[in-house]
């Protein structure tokens, strides 16, 4: 049964890849590929229908599984659906404790009777035994010991198995809500811990924006806190001579001096913002199936991941750190949907335990919505005291002073880090010649919370965006016209003191956004919306902001493969999330190879082709130690990013561009001058109706090109790495003779018909200094949204009338997925600004009583969905990159929708989501 | 001691199921999921709310309705004929699928992202053309129709606008669904 014999067209050994982690064979086969294939003969990407003329993707590759109800997800997946598992399905569910505030005590199951019991009952007396733990980047207990104090609302404490699914159904019927099943001890209050993190940023410019700066992150360094009293941080004595930190200080206090004591032309205003607790309510609750075929020591698993990576390495790691024996993993990542709570989430961890404790049999372990709410990572509470000075003459913002604060609940997951990027965020499309934002993520006994939807910058650029439309109003300013005499401009530093990259197009969208017609006719629009609707205040507001994509330690690996016959291959290692990562890979072939890709496999974790070493931190390297560990011309600076962080557009294509240039410059070029019999420049060269021309020559398909190239041993396969801090790692190869530079830092190449790759050890490497850490924001995404509203006096309620939104992100590979992605994140930002709460604590999801009736998710008849409308900015050249777009998009609405309501009905809401009772309240 | 069950027979995508024993209670969606392997139908809330798990139920007076299989005991569906998003598009004995109206339309308009809630709002669509078809509505009525069809359906992905456009588009362009005037 467990051997897949001679159903299988290839043997697993060839079409498995498979990496040693910690002693442990890992084999990674996503569902849907080819290595997925040969178990179960099934495809679920289809070649991208490609029109040639026009250069455009017809629909997405994985639109007709999709659409046709296919088993995509790994929620879909049972025992019966994998050919080489035990078919008789197992189901298992969590128990968790509902209170945080007292020792947990034990559970009763009594209410089950006996016919309702598990088959197993797992506890953290048997993980102590068997020595299973998580790994160390999601803290301690994975399942709570009794005597202990939870460190959040809904931590586990037990695993319950039932062999049947009506068993394992009717007994979850039992105990969901059911006060009577865990049982406290004493009350002990609430956990009390130092800070997740902390640090302080700090910076004084120079003359000018363009001047070298007197202070700041990038020039010397962030101020870390030098210890925790009453668990908040303690920050350095002011020193001039002291360390960076205190020197740092000296700056912040100096700031503060003046913001307390300002010049007479000066307006300060402080304000405090408060964004919400909010769920990511991905339609796809967390789910694994997994089986531990205890025979050979071999785990198998069935995960939703957008870090597949992470995943594959952090359960090798568990497992041979425990007393388990494990030789080998295969882990089958799929589909998914998770706006950052499916990233490094601890779920694919609970499925192993499902699997490792199934006694033989493959079991499920499925969040239903409640569960969903109660364990699933949650968006960051933030809470911002802002205090802004602005000359009154001219109207220039001349200091930012900022505290932040993220609840990080339970366990840090990414909290320090979010919390960083969204202090270090809040500055947005604004110079300031003055800034000092110290943040810190604080612990409590809230829901963990993980990389929702924004990372930080969402909640602290909205809270910039409101109060920049108070300052303008208390000036006596048009609120674009103030924001953009205050814009970042192309060549200034940031809040961190570095220089973002690229052309900066803020204010062109501010040009933009001033010109339109909803602002412009504002006020005479106001007047006549509400003499025609008795009972109704109209307003209009607007929001700018810009975000970064990527998170300073972007890496990937992406391999093209041509085929004799054409057939292009890529593999790569991104996960497609819904967004259409899949698609636009299969369409970033086209640049250099004329048509999309026509097989494609994502979510690949495995490289034998390109055999690489990692070690460090890359965002808290030495630049010491990257210089040592670079002389090992196989070290990377890391492996493989998550899908993340807007990461897909730009920082993906890059490496599939990179891999398809090298084809094309070393294999197609050379095959097609060999036709032509004369040489031709790279650029010289254009791909038309899917053949090679250049002026005067003959057009050459792709597939006679390819054909000549494995004819005449030429590369016809190219796996690169890539590496980005902000810039992009280069390094120097020998190829065919010849030394080239290229924008990767590792490569090999297969030439003709050749069997494997070869793997060209770099002569020299050029990585992104490791200052770049302390730059937080290296490429950004600008966007603005105005928004036209109506608040009804009677229920509160606030109808979004219409709404236009200003992006600029380089060149798209597929403007269709660009405008969904648009439409689906300006659908969030309105969820959040009026929408979704949910409390923190004891009345909160931790206690397993929440779901839609609860969280109100935004309808169509919430979006404006006919009247929206859009202007995405074309790209500054032809060659201008494709940025990630995504996320950013969520959050000039919320800002936009806030200070509509300020202009409807004169009051400045500064905590979200504004409700219809808040509205009430003020409205008296 | 075994839990008890009921006998349920129910036409799915034009086959017959059962007699199945189903356990007394049990709702219809974990009956598609775990007993016939149709998880199309997908668990979006489990409380009836965002409709993901919706299927067609094909009545006798020839209309066709939403129902939602998460809140519908699988007692409800006994002699009853359903269609679930397996059995939306036609396929042949050669397995070549021939997709419906409205998935080709959803696919040219890029209308869904992640998917998981694509079947529902198919059912839905495929619903409200079927209802079209015998009360047609006036074109100025379709977006407002449209509206109200989907309303229900939550998605989280797309903010709904190539959806909704979608199915706009094809009401208009298919005969009989519409009507000039008032």
């Amino acid at each position: 049964m467990n051997d897949v014999g001679p159903r299988s067209r290839l043997s697993r050994r060839q079409v498995l890849r498979y990496g040693l982690v910690a002693g442990v064979a890992v084999y990674v086969a996503p569902l849907g590929s080819r290595a997925y294939a040969a178990l179960l003969d099934e495809r679920l990407l289809t070649a991208a229908a490609w029109n040639g003329r026009s250069d455009s993707l017809k629909y997405r590759i994985d639109a007709t599984s999709k659409v046709t109800g296919g088993k995509v997800f790994a929620r879909d997946i049972r025992a019966r659906d994998m050919p080489h598992w035990p078919q008789q399905q197992a189901h298992a569910l969590i128990l968790r404790t509902t209170l945080a505030d007292r020792l947990y005590a034990g559970f009763d199951l009594s209410v089950l009777g006996p016919d309702l019991k598990p088959d197993r009952v797992v506890t953290a007396a048997d993980l102590a035994r068997d020595e299973l733990a998580f790994p160390a980047f999601y803290g301690e207990d994975m399942l709570l010991p009794p005597g202990k104090t939870p460190a959040y609302l809904g931590q586990a404490v037990a695993l319950l198995i039932f062999h049947d699914f009506a068993r394992f159904r009717f007994a979850k019927e039992k105990l969901q809500f059911n006060d009577a099943v865990m049982r406290y001890g004493a009350v002990t209050g609430p956990l009390q811990r130092d800070p997740w993190g902390a640090s302080r940023f700090v910076r004084v410019g120079g003359r000018t924006g363009y001047d070298e700066d007197v202070f700041s992150c990038t020039k010397q360094a962030p101020v870390s806190p030098v210890a925790y009293d009453r668990h908040e941080p303690v920050w350095p004595k002011p020193a001039p001579d002291g360390d960076l930190g205190a020197q740092g200080m000296v700056h912040a206090q100096a700031t503060d001096e003046e913001l307390s004591r300002p010049p007479a032309d000066w307006l300060v205003m402080t304000r405090d913002y408060a964004t919400q607790s909010g769920d990511t309510a991905a339609l796809e609750p967390d789910n694994a199936n997994g089986w531990y075929d205890s025979a050979r020591q071999e785990m198998h698993l069935v995960v939703p991941t957008q870090s597949p990576q992470e995943v594959a390495e952090g359960i090798a790691t568990l497992m041979a750190r425990s007393r388990i024996g494990l030789k080998r993993l295969f882990l089958h990542p799929c589909f998914t949907v998770g706006y950052g709570s499916k990233d490094h989430s601890p779920m694919p961890y609970y499925g192993l335990l499902a699997a490792f404790y199934g006694d033989g049999r493959p079991v499920r372990l499925a969040n239903d919505r409640f569960d969903q709410f109660q364990a699933g990572l949650k968006r960051h509470q933030f809470s911002m005291r802002y205090t802004i000075g602005v000359d009154r003459r001219t109207g220039l913002l001349q200091s930012f002073q900022a505290g932040v604060v993220a609840n990080g609940g339970g366990r840090a997951n990414c909290s320090v880090a979010l919390t960083m990027v969204g202090a270090t965020s809040a500055a947005s499309i604004y110079y300031f010649p003055k800034t000092d934002v110290a943040a810190t993520a604080f612990a409590s006994r809230a829901l963990d919370c993980g990389s929702a939807r924004g990372y930080g910058a969402l909640e602290t650029l909205a809270a910039t965006e409101l109060m920049a439309d108070e300052l303008a109003a208390a000036l006596g300013l048009d609120s674009i016209e103030f924001r953009r005499r205050n814009v970042l401009k192309t060549g200034m530093k940031n809040a961190q003191g570095a220089v973002p990259d690229g052309t900066q197009r803020a204010e062109t969208v501010l040009e933009k956004a001033a010109a339109h017609a909803l602002w412009t006719g504002r006020a005479a629009a106001k007047q006549e919306y509400e003499a025609a609707h008795p009972g109704k205040y109209y307003g209009v507001g607007f929001g700018c902001i810009q975000r970064r994509f990527g998170d300073g330690a972007q890496a990937s690996f992406a391999k093209v493969e041509l085929a004799p016959d054409g057939r292009i291959t890529l593999s790569h290692t991104g996960t497609e999330i819904g967004t259409g990562t899949s698609s636009g890979q299969a369409v970033a072939c086209a640049r250099w190879l004329g048509r999309p890709a026509d097989v494609l496999e994502m979510a690949v974790t495995d490289w034998p082709e390109l055999p690489v070493e990692t070690s460090g931190n890359p965002h808290a390297m030495a630049q010491d130690e990257q210089d040592r560990l670079a002389k090992n011309p196989r070290w990377v600076p890391a492996f493989a990013s998550s899908s993340s962080a807007s990461n897909s557009a730009y920082y993906f294509t890059h490496a599939t561009q990179a891999a398809a240039r090298v084809v094309f410059l070393y294999g197609l070029l050379p095959a097609a001058v060999a036709v032509w019999g004369r040489e031709v420049t790279p650029e010289a060269a254009r791909w038309r109706d899917g053949a090679l021309t250049v002026e005067g020559l003959e057009p050459l398909s792709l597939a006679r090109l390819a054909s000549h190239a494995h004819a005449r041993g030429l590369v016809t396969g190219a796996t690169v790495h890539v590496f980005n801090r902000w810039q992009w790692a280069e390094a120097d190869f020998e190829i065919g003779g010849a030394m080239v530079r290229l924008p990767v830092d590792a490569l090999s190449l297969r030439q003709g018909d050749a069997n494997g790759y070869r793997v060209l050890d770099r002569r020299a490497v050029f990585f992104p200094p490791t200052k770049n850490n302390n730059t937080m924001v290296g490429y950004n995404t600008c966007v603005g949204t105005l928004v036209e509203i109506a608040v009804d006096a009677t229920s509160g309620k606030v109808a979004g009338l219409n709404h236009h939104t200003i992006l600029e992100c380089g060149n798209m590979l597929v403007p269709e997925l660009v405008s969904g992605q648009m439409q689906g994140c300006l659908a969030s930002g309105i969820g959040l600004a009026l929408h979704e709460e949910m409390p923190l604590y004891e009345d909160g999801p931790g206690n397993g009583t929440w779901n839609f009736n609860r969280y109100h998710l935004p309808r169509g008849s919430d979006v404006a969905v006919w009247k929206q409308t859009a202007d995405i900015l074309p790209p500054l050249s032809d060659s201008e990159p494709p940025k990630g777009m995504a996320e950013v998009v969520c959050i000039p609405i919320i800002a936009g929708i806030v200070n509509g309501i300020a202009h409807a009905i004169g009051h400045r809401f500064r905590a979200l989501p504004v409700t219809p009772e808040r509205i009430l309240k003020v409205l008296g | 001691m075994s839990l008890p069950t009921r006998k349920v027979t129910v036409t799915i995508n034009g086959k017959r199921h059962g007699p199945l024993d189903v356990p007394e209670g049990m709702m219809m969606i974990d009956v598609l999921h775990e007993m016939l392997g149709l998880t199309g139908s997908r668990l979006g809330c489990g409380i009836g709310i965002c409709h993901a798990c919706v299927v067609i139920w094909d009545r006798d007076d020839k209309a066709s309705e939403e129902v939602q299989t998460c809140i519908t005991g699988a007692e409800f569906f006994d002699g009853k004929r359903i269609r679930t998003i397996e059995g939306i598009a036609a396929t042949n004995d050669k397995g070549e699928v021939t997709l419906s109206t409205v998935q080709p339309a959803f696919l040219d308009k890029f209308s869904f992202q992640c998917a998981y809630c694509t079947p529902g709002f198919v059912n839905a669509a495929t619903v409200l053309l079927e209802r079209l078809k015998r009360t047609p509505v006036a074109k100025a009525d379709v977006e407002a129709t449209v509206a109200a069809a989907l309303e229900a359906h939550i998605c989280r992905c797309t903010g709904y606008v190539r959806y909704y456009q979608a199915v706009r588009d094809v009401i208009l362009v298919t005969p009989g669904l519409t009507r000039d005037g008032a």
